[in-house]
């Protein structure tokens, strides 16, 4: 199933930005918490890949949706689903003038979004894993195609 | 309430609870009465001497106590006298107490207690009248325990004596007492004559009490009152003479004994005499009567009918506690640390911090404070500078504080212990100086940051990053069709003669660079250029305001040097980016979650260029003129972020508000302005600063960026303490303003502050701060309104109210019979009233139609600025009555002024329609005619257009006695604060909705658009208290 495969790896190089991407921002917010970075530079930076990140998001949760993996895209649909919200009432991007209000409240929520993409990355590894050897060694084994979808979705919880 | 004091629990107990409380009535009085008295008499007997021991203890043991409650019904009326004074004195009293004990037997204090507990014990049983006193008895007790070193001490003991006696024998003397003793009273009428008091409300038929109650309690509140007294005397005079009796039967034995000995005793305010006969008792309690009230209740109260449905009749609105003297700061801090900063630049709301977490969060109000940091000094007061040239600022290495007066000098003048982080620093050569005997240094008389908190250094290069800047100013000025029509541009722009430089620029035209000019060299050249701008602009037909561009074009000016943009807008910004779109009308949007929507900015332009301007040390002070809709909540937020401010002239129009115009322009440009300034407050280990309330932009977490700051402008800030448990005994405070003077030097302002540690929370209420409280209130309830309902803002004050309320009374319903009084800090006296007013003031009031979207977001910038004094005048405006001044032939000396000046309540009731009134709220100025005003007044103060409309009538001085006199006193008015100009409107009795708009709406004790009254309010609060 070689197109499974490169639907893997490009939900693996989506994750990992992702995750580049919240920590970079998390590492941002505690520079600025400890006055290692003005509020200017901080929030600039922070805004600045805020956008591409929910894009990104939202582009893995619709791969997701299409290629059928039910299980990892109810897994991204609580974030996708905030951060439409955020973009609606126009909360996406940090406020200079009130960082420092919402400092703690930003971290943690990145906290948490950071948690979820990890979790997200090791279904991917293990998936891609499975979808790049186990397959092809149960192939021989099993020549249907329907037996190996009920095997599937054994593995896919 | 009472039930629960173990040592007063028995006396208290019965007394309070049952019949007092819920009961009301009279049956439970009586039945209590006898029961009272029984108990009584056992107590006093058995009490006197035995019971030394336990009242000593309890009093010592609950300082709580002088509070005491006294407020037992009987009490209560006695208990209300207590008001100030005796709260406070209570207090002492505790500490006393002890010594007391010891002294029993010599002197009366001693005494007193023991007696009353023994009573108390005994007492328990009978409750009700006796209860009442018992009670009082036992807050005395304790109290006197405590207090009773003090109340006899106290100059009041006299008065409480001669109260006292009074009031035990005859009653009606009390109300004449009152004003003094009433309070007082309360304690030795907690014993002699509470005793009358209560059997006689007993007797009287309880029901009756209530009112009579009630007005004891006022009598309480209303020291200044002497209706209250009155009141008594009614009420309670007829029962006295019932109660005495009773009590003597009851009491009897004891009473007249005591009684007799206790006022004579008290009179003279010894105790022993009338110790020895009646047993502690006596002493105890009257001693501290007159003070005693005082000693005994720690608390005021005001008597609230006990029946729910009898508030009316039981709360009277002249005995609620009332600022009519304006603000009135604690002294106790500033007397205890005397090298603290004065309270003009740094407020804390109690000056006793809590010294654990728990504590904290029984304390249900904020702790923080309110700096101002460069408060106008009175003349002689100067903060004096001090230059460091050779040594550099002395600081400590480690926290970095600044020298001041609290840091220790050891080693023989060779290290100086930081008082913030302990820190021991080396004293470097250039500042050494040796010790004296005491450990003083001997050359301290030079060196005034060694003495005083408050002193300004200057500061050497490495604290600049930039050469000082000089003071710029630059002119935005909107000038399409409607500020020609206005004639604002004329008016404004005669002004700015007093700059050093200024600005010039033709807003459509952004210029980058060299648009500077020195106003000192090019003086014509500008002067030319403002004469010409209504001439330029005068065929201008134009609607449409390019805002955001021109604030760019401004921006790209004034980014090189820094410095102050003033902003002159007249319509609704409209093309370019940052245009606005009219939204203020949407009245569906109120009481939605949308709400709070209308009083951010719209667009994220403005708090973006906020935060550049800021960057670059540009501040921005917004000067308002549309009659329509501006939307000042965006426009506002530029100045919010860059420490300015916001100036709102409604409706403007040159021939009205020209003075206005010129005064606050003036004021702007001239006051004394730091420029480029960050502040920090340090404060010591275990104690952080978390929030900041104002207009600046946080640098990082604790530096404020302040691109202007002057004497107008104050920050309030809440701390919170990062260790469970603080082991210092004194918490330091310390304000560094970095600035740039307006003569060009850098300098560092610091304000330094001690505040001692406690671990009683009666302690922190003693010492709060009203005026920064509910600055703070303000401050946080305007945050509020700008992310929830303006109802829910509301609510959030008033739920803090309750809360620290309620909190206060748990501490001392235990002890005290408190009965449905309310009770409360003397030190909060007024924090009912003040929350009212915030829930009531323009930025908080109503709903949609009860002010202009505009003007509650200017008010609302406004105030997240003002100053403690200015918010309290703000929101308790003064109210002066003036006619009998103008009519009177003589009186132009000062005493004469003096004696108008008395504030008035704020309620519609105190205007008379034959008189004329002055409302002043700092901001305007309302002339009020009442409708039966003769007509010759009118005539000779606003000339022959009296009879007509009064909108379109201006007052000027007139060629006559009456209207000089009106026109001095607006003048001094203004003279008493020059932030702002008042403007002055005439307003005559009747005439709507002028009236409604300009003085009825403000009345903020009247009941007003669906907002509650004084009374409904503090009906309310109470009734929350107490659930």
């Amino acid at each position: 199933m070689a197109w499974e495969v490169i639907f893997w790896i490009i939900f693996f190089i989506i994750n990992i930005a992702l995750i580049a991407s919240n920590l970079y921002q998390i590492v941002c917010l505690s520079d600025l918490e400890s006055d290692y970075m003005n509020p200017y530079e901080s929030s600039s930076r922070i805004n600045a890949v805020v956008v591409p990140e929910m894009v990104l998001h939202g582009v893995c949760s619709v791969l997701l949706l299409l290629t059928g993996y039910w299980f990892m895209f109810l897994l991204t649909l609580p974030i996708t689903i905030y951060n439409s919200m955020l973009y609606m009432n126009n909360q996406h991007l940090i406020d200079v003038t009130e960082v420092f209000r919402y400092v703690d409240a930003e971290k943690k929520y990145r906290i948490a979004k950071l948690a979820v993409y990890l979790s997200l990355f090791f279904l991917v590894v293990i998936r891609s894993m499975i979808a790049g050897n186990f397959t092809t060694i149960l192939e021989p084994f099993h020549p249907t195609n329907e037996d190996l979808d009920i095997l599937s979705h054994v593995l896919e919880f | 309430m009472v039930t629960e004091n173990p040592n007063h629990a028995n006396n208290y107990p019965r007394p309070a609870a049952t019949p007092f409380a819920p009961p009301q009535s009279n049956t439970p009085f009586s039945s209590s009465r006898p029961v009272a008295n029984s108990a009584f008499r056992p107590t006093p007997p058995p009490n006197t001497p035995p019971s030394f021991p336990s009242g000593p203890v309890v009093g010592s043991e609950v300082p709580g106590f002088r509070p005491m409650q006294t407020a037992t019904r009987p009490t209560p009326p006695y208990g209300p006298p207590t008001t100030g004074p005796f709260q406070r004195f209570p207090t002492p009293p505790f500490q006393t107490p002890p010594p007391p004990r010891t002294a029993p037997p010599v002197g009366p204090p001693t005494i007193r207690p023991p007696a009353f507990q023994n009573h108390q014990p005994q007492v328990p049983p009978p409750s009700m009248p006796m209860g009442s006193p018992p009670q009082t008895m036992n807050g005395m007790l304790s109290n006197s325990n405590m207090q009773q070193p003090q109340p006899p001490m106290g100059p009041r003991p006299g008065h409480p004596a001669a109260v006292r006696a009074t009031s035990s024998s005859a009653w009606p003397g009390y109300p004449g007492m009152q004003s003094n003793t009433a309070t007082p009273p309360p304690p030795s009428g907690g014993y002699a004559p509470p005793q009358p008091t209560t059997s006689t409300p007993f007797q009287g038929g309880y029901a009756p009490p209530q009112p009579t109650t009630s007005a004891p309690f006022q009598g309480g509140y209303a020291p200044p009152q002497p209706t209250t007294s009155a009141q008594f005397q009614g009420g309670y005079a007829p029962p006295q003479p019932t109660t005495s009796a009773q009590f003597q039967g009851g009491y009897a034995p004891p009473q007249p004994t005591t009684s007799a000995p206790f006022q004579s005793g008290y009179g003279p305010t010894q105790p022993p005499p009338v110790a020895s006969p009646l047993g502690m008792y006596v002493g105890g309690p009257t001693p501290p009567t007159g003070g005693m009230q005082g000693l005994v209740e720690d608390f005021s109260s005001l008597s609230i009918g006990s029946v729910p449905g009898s508030f009316d009749a039981g709360l009277d609105t002249k005995v609620l506690p009332r600022p009519l003297d304006g603000d009135v700061e604690p002294t106790s801090f500033a007397e205890m640390y005397p090298m603290n900063c004065s309270s003009r630049y740094l407020r804390l709301t109690t000056s006793a911090i809590p010294n654990s977490q728990s504590l904290v969060s029984r304390w249900h109000l904020p702790l923080g404070a309110v700096v101002c940091p460069l408060a106008e000094a009175p003349e002689g007061e100067e903060v004096p500078i001090v230059n460091f040239a050779t040594t550099g600022i002395v600081r400590c290495r480690r926290c970095r504080t600044y020298v001041n007066p609290y840091v220790t000098f050891t080693d023989g003048g060779r290290k100086w212990r930081c008082n913030i982080c302990a820190l021991l620093n080396d004293v470097q050569n250039d500042y050494f100086a040796h010790l004296d005997a005491t450990g003083k240094r001997v050359d301290l008389d030079q060196h005034p940051e060694l003495t005083k908190g408050c002193v300004e250094f200057v500061a050497p290069a490495e604290y600049m990053v930039r050469p000082p800047m000089p003071p710029l100013y630059f002119f935005l000025i909107d000038v399409s069709i409607y500020s020609v029509k206005s004639g604002m541009l004329e008016s404004s722009l005669t002004q700015p003669q007093m700059m050093v430089v200024s600005d010039l620029d033709d807003i459509f035209v952004p210029l980058p660079d060299d648009l500077l000019v020195n106003l000192s060299e090019s003086r014509t050249v500008v002067d030319a250029f403002l004469d010409s701008l209504p001439s330029m602009f005068q065929d201008n037909v134009n609607v449409e305001s390019a805002f955001g561009p021109a604030l760019k074009a401004a921006f790209m000016v004034m980014s090189q040097l820094g410095g102050k943009l003033l902003i002159f807008q007249s319509t609704l910004p409209s093309l370019g980016v940052g245009r606005l779109r009219l939204r203020g009308d949407d009245i569906r949007a109120y009481g939605t979650d949308r709400e709070h929507a209308l009083r951010i900015p719209e667009d994220p332009f403005y708090k973006q260029m906020a935060a550049d301007f800021t960057k670059y040390q540009v501040a921005i002070n917004i000067y308002a003129f549309s009659d329509k809709y501006t939307d000042i909540a965006s426009l506002g937020t530029l100045a919010k972020y860059t420490g300015g401010q916001v100036y709102y002239y409604p409706s403007f129009h040159s021939a009205i508000h020209k003075d206005k115009l010129r005064h606050e322009l003036a004021r702007d440009l001239t006051r004394e302005t730091a420029w480029e300034a960050v502040m920090r407050i340090r404060c010591g280990k275990g104690v952080r600063f978390t929030s900041y309330h104002g207009n600046f932009m946080l640098r990082s977490t604790d530096l404020l960026a302040l691109p202007a700051v002057d004497c107008d402008k104050a920050y309030a800030m809440q701390f919170a303490l990062e260790e469970t448990l603080l082991t210092t005994q004194i918490v330091y405070f310390q304000v560094a303003l970095l600035h740039t003077s307006s003569s060009g030097e850098r300098r560092i302002r610091v304000h330094t502050a001690a505040a001692s540690v406690v671990a009683d929370l009666g302690e922190m209420y003693r010492q709060a701060d009203t005026g920064a409280i509910v600055s703070l209130f303000g401050r946080l309830a305007i945050e509020k309104s700008l992310s929830y309902k303006l109802e829910e803002a509301r609510n959030a004050i008033q739920q803090r109210i309750v809360k620290s309320l309620k909190e206060y009374r748990n501490l001392y319903a235990v002890q005290h019979r408190v009965g449905t009084r309310m009770i409360y800090p003397e030190s909060l006296k007024y924090l009912c009233l003040y929350g009212l007013a915030l829930c009531k003031s323009t930025t908080l009031r109503g709903g949609y139609a009860d002010s202009q979207l505009d003007e509650r977001c200017a008010a609302g910038f406004t105030m997240m600025a003002l100053p403690v004094k200015k918010m309290l005048k703000l929101l308790y405006p003064s109210l002066l009555r003036v006619d009998e001044y103008l009519t009177k032939a003589s009186g132009h000396g000062d005493s004469e002024f003096e004696k108008i000046c008395t504030r008035l309540p704020l309620a519609a009731d105190s205007l008379d329609s034959r008189g004329i009134y002055i409302y002043d709220d700092g901001f305007r100025l309302v002339v009020w005619f009442g409708q039966m005003l003769s007509p010759d007044i009118s005539r000779n103060l606003v000339g022959e257009d009296f009879a007509t409309d009064f909108s379109r009538v201006s007052l000027s001085e007139r060629d006559n006695e009456m209207s000089r006199k009106l026109m001095g006193i607006l003048k001094k008015l203004r003279n008493g604060d020059a932030s702002y100009y008042p403007l002055c409107h005439l307003v005559r009795q009747g005439e709507q909705p002028r009236e409604n708009f300009f003085l009825l709406s403000n009345l903020v004790e009247d009941q007003v658009g669906g907002m509650n009254g004084y009374v409904d309010w503090v009906l309310q609060i109470h009734r929350l208290v107490q659930q």
